[in-house]
């Protein structure tokens, strides 16, 4: 273990009525992968955006490099060697991988740009880090994780000397992760210091050294990673114990009607030939690794994007559904992984978005019954434990978990019997996930049916009745929860053809 | 209609805090200003003439609302103004039917533009921008199509100019006033009580999403742009009970005037937010400053410039609260 | 963004006023010529090179169409042309701010190998090149209306045009002679004009700003002229401190209605006016506009304007306007084409002032003056 580069002391940082960070340290050594973990909301991107100069601390010294700094802006601390690698890429996707990591110091011959001495400068960066990426490609055509690495790239290329991943796996593939290690370890080696900020315990586990948790703005404690458990980490964070049993048995009955079967799906390239069923109180998992066709599966389904061929039976009755308002009519809600851009209206109020996909029960004669549409929003806001001061306030101001439940409300007052949970808690914090687990489980309990798509293998396990398995567009397996491990998924995920 | 009275006006308190707030106060600042700097502003006629002069600009601010809320924009209303003007006014002139017949094809014009820029922008998903920069073109070249290229000029005693402004004795009253106000709280209704304002609103916020809860955006998406084409049609009846000659293939620009005006309001280019309520006050912003500028002796092109700092201003605000979201 | 917007208006302004162009040219077309010629328009340019020598045909290029003055000219060169056994195309860009749609049209009507062009350029700076063009192909060029000003000798052969500074003049001594006996200091005297770019615009008002002056001088009385700063420094009236009498000049932001009747309004309620001169249609109009809240034209205020239209018809005919200068836009559209056919014979042509008349509630329906009204309808 290194010597320490960067340290943090008693940082504080108080916005118009949040306490964001409250006296917080952070010590961050050479040769060495510090996690930076806690819920959403703990002051992990505050501290982060204290340290890179997005945001000026109201106290407390930074030390880099033994001098006390405080830098100015983003690219002064970039300057300086400390770099974030962002979540959301900051790349142009329409210019190539050398462009792109030369942007804004571009290497010139006279007036004009050269862009043959670019892709050589870049083909050497990424043989140093044994990264096999062509500079000369469009960045738009590369997959999200080599897009990430030339992000690496691009740090590495700056003379990064402290390099700060925030949430790099979010959309990577585990093979993709992988070799993200890899880079990650062998950057290690030679020295490098880096955070590593992430949800998951796995990754946790798999990659840093040390652990520093932090929970309400204020630090918690760092603990070695190899000499601690996961649950350990996690009572840090929220200060409670929380098992993640994986389910033992189906809860569903065996004469169970079908509610819903899918015969032959085909949309697109991601969906190839898919068909299941599910049945009433089920909790159909589905998994597979990113791109494995499970979200393009329940658009087509939900008639969000246009499918080629299938046919689709409710209650064994035969359905065409073409957009996602014909859905609705059958009952189906979808609850997108991606809330902000598909789940919610962000600028409008929890009650205006419960009711969006039922307005007609809200009715009175030309006018909307706000009286109603209060009462309803706000038996829901108590039913599912949605923390919003009022149902007049615009979800932009909740938090993930909390929007996740604005949506469930919204299908809920849809009465919707099929439920089509994509991603239910990306980007939840640790609490709200159980409690919109409890959730699930109360709806399947009511006797509705969820299909619940999920790149967690944890989550996979701990909530679903039955699993389907897709790759490449194709489904590989289907296997009863009883059956299930974490090795058997995995094999059908990679069953490529 | 008390309850959802009490409703606006809790809406009004919440909202009027930002943009609209400071807007009225703009406009009670000019008034204030211009009517100490010159006596011929604080005169009766000029007050009536500014009236006059802001209706139809009312109109097309109140329909193109509705277009910028869906998160787009309509350039065809200046020209496409005065296009259905010199239609239905054709109509009466050249060919003799009732002046009534006339009013009715001048609306009917705005509707149907307001169809095919729906179309062209909800079904055909061009870029709003582009597709009624377009249709601005077309309704410009249209007008002189029909009229062969000369103005022309609504009988003087059309009954609908009348109703614009009514002269009892000596006296003549801003009627029309009362028109754009009751115009004004339709729709302000409409957009925030009804079902198809609360989705145009939602389309403009996020138009996705609402799709996704399954509403038929599309047909709600293009009902945003029949309605700033209706209203484009009202204008140009207020346009041609305002002016006596309207002249083919002019109306370029007045699109702007409207489109500042509401932007001015608080309507966010953004999309998603907006009220009609601070249209209208957009509206008399632009009105204020175009009769009270001259007044104070400022040159033509310090009118410009002035007007154009008071919508960037506008549209600062709009973008640093489009930052805050 | 308004870059954008206006190159792009321009182009469609172009080809909106090409489709009316050709509209017009069919319709003129249709009456005189065998069945064969009428299809001219589409086939111009194959049919044009063969037919010379024999068949005349003359583009035109006007400044515009909007305003009914246009028509009239266009009626004037179609009788004279039909008279004549030619065939004309008429044409002009969508507004008078459309530059470079009328240079895009002076192209097409070289392109179409004419006997003779007729051009009202609105720049001849912008026009040059395909004025140069026509020359080099021995195309006769003919000005009209404010013609081709400042081009280089021998590129156009004459002009057919109103004299405007002289019909400025005129207004101003009709105006003069309602107001002499209400002329005291204090007295303050409107001129609305639409811009102050236009060449014959400018002239209207300087005519009428210089002869005013030079006539309330003859009473005795000190002058002044204030307001938009191009009228005021080429105008011969000095700039005097508390003079008696005060030309006070108005040009609107743009060619917008509300702005000049705003202008209107704001001149009818300045204490001491006595009487206001709008310099074209568009200036008169909004003048008349302005008055319907004030109710002073004809009576306190003596009202003058200048083309017709039946807005200013009808405030002639009931005295809201003492009265208005037209110019002879059918003489002039005549007259053009009679210089066209000369030019086209090869006999020489000369300068011609197409001339300008004072209309008022008495003479309006006096042939010889209604013929020029545009929007004129017979008195009931």
């Amino acid at each position: 273990m290194g010597e320490v580069i960067l340290t943090m002391k008693g940082i504080d940082k108080s916005f118009p009525g949040v306490h964001a960070l409250d006296h917080v340290d952070l010590e961050i050594r050479k040769g060495e992968v510090l996690a930076l973990m806690g819920e959403n909301g703990a002051g992990k991107s505050t501290l982060m955006k204290v340290l890179t100069g997005i945001y000026k601390k109201d106290e407390g010294t930074i030390t880099y490099e033994g001098k006390e700094i405080e830098f100015e802006n983003p690219s002064a601390a970039q300057e300086a060697g400390v770099i974030i690698v962002h979540q959301e890429l900051n790349m142009l996707s329409h210019l190539t991988v050398a462009q792109n990591i030369f942007i804004g110091r571009e290497i010139m011959k006279g007036s004009m740009i050269d862009d043959a001495k670019m892709n050589e400068e870049a083909a050497k960066l990424f043989k140093k880090l044994n990264i096999d990426i062509d500079p000369a490609e469009t960045m738009g055509n590369l997959t999200v994780g080599k897009q990430q690495m030339c992000e690496i790239a691009k740090a590495i290329s700056h003379e990064a000397k402290v390099i700060i991943f925030d949430e790099p796996s979010a959309a990577l593939t585990e093979t993709e992760i992988e070799e993200l290690f890899k880079i990650i370890r062998d950057l290690r080696d030679k020295g490098m210091a880096m955070v590593y900020i992430s949800h998951r315990m796995d990754e946790i586990k798999a990659i840093t050294d040390r652990v520093t948790v932090m929970r309400d703005g204020t630090y918690v404690g760092t603990i070695i990673t190899k000499d601690s458990t996961k649950d350990d980490i996690i009572n840090m964070m929220v200060g409670r114990v929380i098992y993640e049993d994986p389910k033992t048995q189906s809860n569903v009955p065996k004469d169970a009607p079908v509610v819903l079967k899918v015969e032959h799906l085909n949309a697109g390239k991601m969906v190839k030939d898919v068909s299941f069923e599910l049945h009433k109180g089920e909790i159909l998992g589905f998994s597979g690794l990113m791109g494995a066709g499970r979200t393009e599966t329940a658009r087509a389904l939900f008639g969000a994007d246009p499918k080629d061929s299938g046919d689709i039976y409710i209650n064994g009755q035969k359905v065409d559904i073409k957009s996602p308002q014909d859905a609705v009519k059958y009952g189906i809600g979808y609850l997108s992984e991606d809330r902000k851009r598909y789940g919610v209206v962000v600028g409008k109020t929890v009650a205006e978005n419960t009711t969006m996909a039922t307005m007609e029960k809200f009715m009175k004669g030309l006018f909307i019954n706000k009286k109603k549409e209060d009462e309803v929003a706000w038996t829901h806001v108590k039913a599912l434990k949605t923390k919003t001061p009022t149902v007049d306030t615009e979800v932009v101001n909740l938090s993930g978990g909390n929007q996740q439940k604005v949506v469930i409300a919204k299908w809920l007052t849809r009465d919707c019997d099929i439920l089509i949970f994509d991603e239910p808690t990306r980007g939840i914090d640790i609490g709200a996930k159980s409690e919109i687990y409890t959730l699930m489980n109360e709806l399947v309990a009511q006797g509705k049916s969820i299909i619940m798509i999920s790149s967690e293998m944890t989550e996979v396990l701990r909530m679903s009745d039955r699993v389907i398995v897709m790759c490449e567009g194709r489904k590989t397996g289907e296997i009863d929860i009883s059956e299930a491990t974490q090795e058997n998924i995995m094999h059908m995920a990679t069953l490529r053809k | 209609m008390a309850g959802n009275d009490k409703k606006s006006k809790n809406f009004l308190v919440s909202k009027i805090g930002g943009q609209q707030l400071i807007v009225l106060g703009v406009i009670v600042a000019l008034f204030a200003f211009f009517c100490i700097k010159s006596d011929i502003f604080r005169s009766y006629t000029t007050i009536l003439s500014m009236l006059d002069f802001s209706y139809f600009v009312a109109f097309m601010a109140i329909g193109v609302t509705f277009a910028l809320i869906t998160g787009g924009n309509d350039l065809s209303i200046g020209t496409g103004m005065v296009c259905y003007g010199i239609i239905g006014g054709f109509f009466v002139t050249k060919l003799g039917l009732p002046v009534t017949v006339g009013f009715v094809i001048t609306i009917l014009c705005g509707v149907l533009m307001g169809c095919f820029n729906g179309f062209l922008v909800a079904i055909l998903e061009l870029p709003p921008f582009i597709a009624t920069l377009s249709t601005m073109m077309i309704a410009r070249g249209l007008g002189s199509i029909v009229t062969g290229g000369s103005s022309i000029t609504w009988p003087a005693d059309a009954w609908f100019k009348n109703i614009f402004k009514i002269s009892i004795g000596e006296a003549k009253y801003p009627l029309g006033f009362v028109w754009v106000v009751l115009a004004v709280t339709i729709m302000t209704i409409f957009l925030r009580h009804t079902k198809p304002g609360r989705y145009i609103i939602a389309i403009g916020s996020n138009k996705e999403a609402t799709r996704l809860s399954g509403v038929n955006v599309i047909k709600w998406h293009m009902l945003a742009y029949i309605i700033c084409g209706m209203f484009t049609g009202f204008a140009g009846v207020a346009y041609s009970a305002t002016f006596p000659t309207i002249a083919a293939g002019s109306g370029a620009g007045l699109e702007l005037d409207a489109i500042c005006a509401a932007i001015i309001g608080g309507t966010s280019m953004y999309g998603g937010s907006g009220t009609i309520f601070g249209t209208l006050l957009g509206v008399y912003v632009m009105s204020i400053l175009k009769t009270g500028l001259p007044l104070i002796g400022l040159q033509a092109n310090w009118q410009q410039i002035i007007t154009g700092i008071v919508l960037l201003v506008a549209v600062f605000i709009d973008v640093v609260r489009g930052k805050k979201n | 963004m308004k870059k954008k917007v206006l190159s792009a208006l321009l182009s469609v302004a172009m080809v909106a006023t090409l489709l009316v162009g050709c509209g017009g040219s069919k319709e003129e077309a249709a009456a005189p010529a065998p069945e064969a010629t009428t299809e001219a328009p589409a086939e111009e340019e194959a049919a044009a090179p063969e037919a010379t020598g024999e068949a005349l045909h003359f583009e035109i290029v006007s400044k515009g169409l909007q305003h009914e003055y246009w028509q009239a000219v266009k009626n004037g060169c179609e009788s004279k042309a039909q008279e004549l056994g030619a065939t004309i195309n008429f044409v002009g860009p969508a507004s008078e701010s459309d530059i470079q749609p009328q240079v895009d049209m002076l192209n097409a009507a070289v392109e179409a190998n004419p006997t003779a062009i007729g051009l009202a350029a609105l720049s001849t700076e912008a026009c040059m090149d395909a004025i140069i063009e026509a020359q080099s192909q021995n195309i006769p060029i003919v000005g009209f209306d404010s013609g081709v000003p400042g081009a280089p000798e021998g590129a156009i052969l004459a002009n057919a045009a109103t004299d405007n500074y002289n019909a400025g003049v005129m207004a101003a001594v009709e105006v003069f002679n309602l107001i002499k006996d209400k002329l005291a200091a204090g007295a303050v005297i409107g001129v609305m004009c639409q811009d102050a770019t236009g060449e014959s615009l400018i002239n209207r008002g300087l005519g009428f700003i210089d002869k005013m002056a030079e006539l309330v001088a003859a009473e005795g009385l000190t002058v002044t002229v204030q307001g938009n700063d191009k009228y005021v420094s080429d105008s011969k009236v000095e700039v005097t401190e508390g003079a008696d009498v005060t030309l006070e000049v108005k040009v609107p932001a743009s060619v917008d209605n509300t702005a000049s009747a705003n202008d209107a309004t704001a001149l009818l309620q300045t204490p001491g006016i006595i009487a206001i001169y709008g310099s074209n249609e568009f200036s008169a109009n909004n003048l008349v506009t302005a008055d319907g809240n004030i109710g002073k034209l004809g009576k306190e205020v003596v009202g003058a304007g200048f083309d017709s239209g039946e807005t200013i018809i009808a405030a002639v005919r009931d005295g809201r306007l003492a009265g208005a200068i037209t110019q002879a836009p059918v003489a002039m559209g005549e007259k053009l084409i009679e210089m066209l056919y000369a030019a086209a014979n090869g006999e020489t042509v000369a300068d011609v002032d197409t001339g300008c008349q004072w209309y008022n509630a008495e003479n309006i329906d006096n042939p010889e003056i209604c013929q020029n009204l545009y929007g004129y309808t017979a008195a009931e």
